[in-house]
């Protein structure tokens, strides 16, 4: 059984490359319920498995994949069978057979190969008369059920640390490790004494030896495969993940749009589950006396038991201001799927985009999906010059009134104003009337001021002035603005 | 003050033939399925394996999904099974321990010391001196905080339950963070401290079957379903949710059965507010039947339809399709 509790350990391990969360009492739970399942029905151990180990439904959905590419033995073929995929090995066999019996001047080894191929597992017994092998690898293959055989592999792939796999280059290596520490070299020693001995049952005995072994290559190979996919395809996807976190956003191309998307997305699910919780701060010092009253009646009225006001705080108001002119619509773009994914925790966000023109895009976003939502924002307002002070202007007649203390601003933009007149005035009076005004720019510090940047008459008029340029930025970013709120 | 109580007396004689006559009902995933069966609840192989590991290695279940797939029917249905209570505690926001694990009867309690103040003067009869009444008071016995003037909520009430029972607290993600964390010693231990008194353990070969559910409006903590045994209910299958409603309305025809239940799985794949779930195709086949339908048409469905849409942006959304849905349903069955 402790074998099987190693299985279940590296399987745990393969959960969590998968995304996974697997706590170690809950590897402890799983093995629990390998003791009371036991293996014998695949859907059933599945199932238990699935409820133990993944905890929704996306993790669930993970699990089942996780678990067949894990739990694939059945490709395995069985070396005693002699079923019609095997036959290819059957023909090489055949053509060592004749070097073989050449060597020892033995023309009767081509016929019992022959006899290999052809005749059931019985006659070849008989053909053997009594012969049979010594090396463990040999005894196990000609004679150990097919369990036996995957057991032994998968104990030597742990032996050797096949899960330590990292690129495909590897998989030949690990192929013979494996085979080696299962025994191979006892083997290959054994067919070679066979050979030697000659004889008609001592050279059939070593045809059906290196059958097997070839066969057992094969199986071992794929099984290389499987843990290659299983272990370092998934790192492989962490690793690529870290890069794009950290990559500027203008650098991503094109092809990387999906898997930054979902970066976006996972960022998004890990901040709503860190602030999805509304908190109540105690104002202590202000008492209750509804509360109060209500709460002591079961004391007889003695007010014993004080209650004191309690408020929920608001969760923020969130206005963005995405800049979406040629320059920096990659980063807006950036900026605009995260909030849209934020939308479960920060259901007040309120969008705007503009090149020239201020445009509320809200609606839009409530209303398409993501992609499409961008695709229109794009085409409505991506083109013409950018001009910050128009912008400015809009904002301050069509939603000032909206802004009031609970409210944060967050715009985004390098602040290239072609030389027009900036209007930072209204920035500081949205400073004023907002509770924190956040500018990102996706430029370095150092050219915040060179050429028609205007961000140093704009960010005095800011709480917050910021480089933003990979979601890594991004990330922290939002996940300040939430704290803050709190 | 940490000792712990025993709860349960001397395990009874037919309290034994329950357990083994529950551990045989029990005693695989096939018998968890018939005899749920034969109580007119449908499971899939998924909920019959959690509630056979629930029972096998006591460990309480998170149940998850769609609002109306049956996740406190589950529970009941359990109960039933086992033939042990279903205690049910119902979360909200606001839940605190004094609601749900227990509450000091404080009338009595004030009764109590009026009741000492009067007998005060034959406990210190022949004491001199403050330290000497002080000492005597202390040999009193003090029951002011006993189990006698504990009132039982749900969660103490399942650990006190005689023959061990099958407790539900539903809609846990409705209640506050606090409570959650308040959860945890029950779940984990079957144990609930009680600063006044201490620990309160439940029979170990009693232990209550605890049933969560959730509906996911918010996520659940992890240190909670590190604990648990997370079961997810998705909506049916068509051939499942038919022997659903078969077995909760049986005076269905087979044919109205089959095209309400095609008619329902495809609204499911429709962009709606709230898509009908079981309980709505149950609802609606017994308004069907109540208006002795033998087979859907454009008209009755329209008139009907507010029994599994609960939303009128919805209803209109349908009603545009109306047709095309009702005839496909019809095809789908013939």
């Amino acid at each position: 059984m402790s074998e099987m509790h190693d299985t279940l350990v590296d399987f745990v391990k393969v959960l969590r490359t998968a995304d996974i969360k697997v706590s170690p009492a809950e590897t402890l739970d799983a093995m629990q319920t390998l003791d009371i399942v036991g293996f014998n029905d695949r859907q059933f151990l599945k199932n238990s498995l699935s409820l133990v180990l993944s905890k929704n439904p996306e993790e669930k959905e993970a699990f089942d994949d996780c678990f067949d590419r894990y739990f694939t033995f059945d490709k395995f073929k069985p070396s005693e069978s002699d079923d019609a995929p095997a036959n290819d090995d059957n023909f090489d066999d055949d053509g060592e057979f004749e070097t073989d019996s050449k060597q020892q001047g033995q023309p009767g080894g081509k016929g019992s190969g022959m006899g290999g191929r052809e005749g059931g597992g019985e006659e070849e017994a008989e053909d053997m008369e009594g012969l049979s092998p010594t090396s463990e690898l040999g005894k196990l293959l000609l004679e150990g059920s097919r369990t036996d055989v995957m057991v032994k592999m998968a104990e030597a792939g742990r032996e050797v640390e096949v899960s330590q796999i990292v690129v495909f280059t590897q998989k030949g290596l690990y192929t013979r490790k494996i085979m080696d520490a299962m025994g191979l070299k006892g083997l290959q020693e054994e067919i070679g004494e066979l050979q030697e001995v000659g004889g008609r049952p001592q050279n059939h005995l070593a045809g059906r030896l290196k059958k097997a072994r070839d066969q057992l290559r094969e199986a071992v190979r794929d099984y290389v495969e499987r843990q290659f996919m299983l272990h370092a395809d998934e790192s492989g996807k962490q690793l690529r993940e870290e890069l794009l976190r950290k990559v500027k956003l203008s650098n991503l191309e094109k092809r990387n749009f999906k898997d930054v998307q979902e970066i976006v997305i996972k960022m998004a699910k890990k901040l709503i589950a860190i602030h999805s919780k509304r908190r109540k701060t105690f104002k202590r010092g202000q008492l209750d006396v509804r509360k109060t009253l209500r709460h002591n009646m079961q004391y007889d009225g003695a007010l014993f038991n004080l209650k004191w006001k309690s408020q929920k705080v608001d969760r923020p108001k969130v206005m963005c201001i995405c800049d979406v002119s040629g320059s920096v619509s990659n980063y807006s773009r950036f900026l605009l799927m995260f909030l849209y994914s934020l939308a479960e925790i920060l259901p007040k966000v309120r969008s705007f985009a503009f090149s020239s023109d201020l445009g509320e895009v809200t609606r839009l976003f409530d209303q398409n999906n993501l992609e499409d939502a961008m695709a229109k924002t794009m085409r409505d307002y991506g083109n013409g010059s950018t001009d910050y002070g128009q912008m400015l202007e809009d904002f301050r007649s069509h939603c000032m009134k909206d802004v009031d203390s609970k409210t944060t601003i967050i715009i985004l933009g390098d602040a290239r104003n072609n030389y027009g007149d900036p209007k930072a005035e209204i920035l500081r009076e949205m400073y004023d009337k907002a509770q924190r005004v956040i500018w990102l720019n996706p430029e370095p510090k150092s050219s915040w001021t060179v050429g028609d940047a205007e961000m140093k008459k704009y960010a005095p008029c800011c709480h917050q002035a910021e480089v933003c340029n990979s979601l890594a930025h991004l990330e922290r970013v939002v996940a300040n603005l939430l704290r803050v709120a709190r | 003050m940490a000792t712990s109580i025993p709860i349960m007396g001397v395990l009874s004689n037919e309290g034994l033939t329950v357990a083994i006559k529950n551990e045989d009902k029990l005693k695989d995933v096939d018998a968890i399925q018939g005899h749920f069966e034969s109580l007119d609840y449908i499971c899939s192989l998924e909920i019959a394996t959690a509630v056979f590991l629930a029972y096998h290695l006591e460990k309480p279940v998170l149940i998850e999904g769609p609002p109306g797939v049956g996740k406190t029917e589950l529970a009941k249905t359990t109960a039933e099974l086992l033939e042990l209570p279903c205690v049910r505690l119902q979360c909200y926001e606001g839940l605190d321990e004094s609601k749900a694990i227990y509450e000091w009867k404080y009338g009595k309690q004030l009764l109590y010391t009026q009741v000492l103040k009067e007998t005060l003067g034959e406990i210190l009869d022949g004491a001199k001196g403050l330290s000497e009444s002080v000492a005597k008071l202390h040999d009193f016995g003090d029951i002011f905080f006993s189990e006698e003037f504990l009132e039982p909520r749900p969660l103490l009430k399942a650990l006190k339950e005689e023959e061990s029972c099958v407790l539900l607290i539903d809609e846990v993600d409705k209640s506050d963070h606090e409570f959650e964390s308040l959860l945890l010693e029950m779940l984990s231990d079957y144990q609930l401290s009680i600063p006044e008194i201490g620990t309160v353990k439940a029979h170990p070969d009693k232990k209550p079957l605890v049933f969560l559910t959730s509906n996911n409006t918010r996520e659940i903590s992890d240190a909670l379903k590190r604990r648990c045994l997370h079961l997810y209910i998705p909506f049916p299958e068509a051939d499942l949710e038919k022997q659903i409603v078969q077995a909760r309305v049986p005076d269905i025809p087979p044919r109205l059965n089959d095209q309400l239940v095609a008619f329902i799985q495809e609204l499911r794949e429709m962009d709606l507010k709230k898509v009908p779930a079981i309980s709505e195709t149950i609802d609606w086949a017994r308004t069907l039947i109540l208006l002795h339908t033998e087979s859907l048409d454009p008209d009755l469905v329209r008139q009907t339809l507010n029994v599994i849409l609960k939303f009128q942006e919805d209803v209109e959304t349908v009603q545009a399709e109306l047709q095309g849905l009702t005839s496909r349903a019809v095809k789908a069955s013939t």
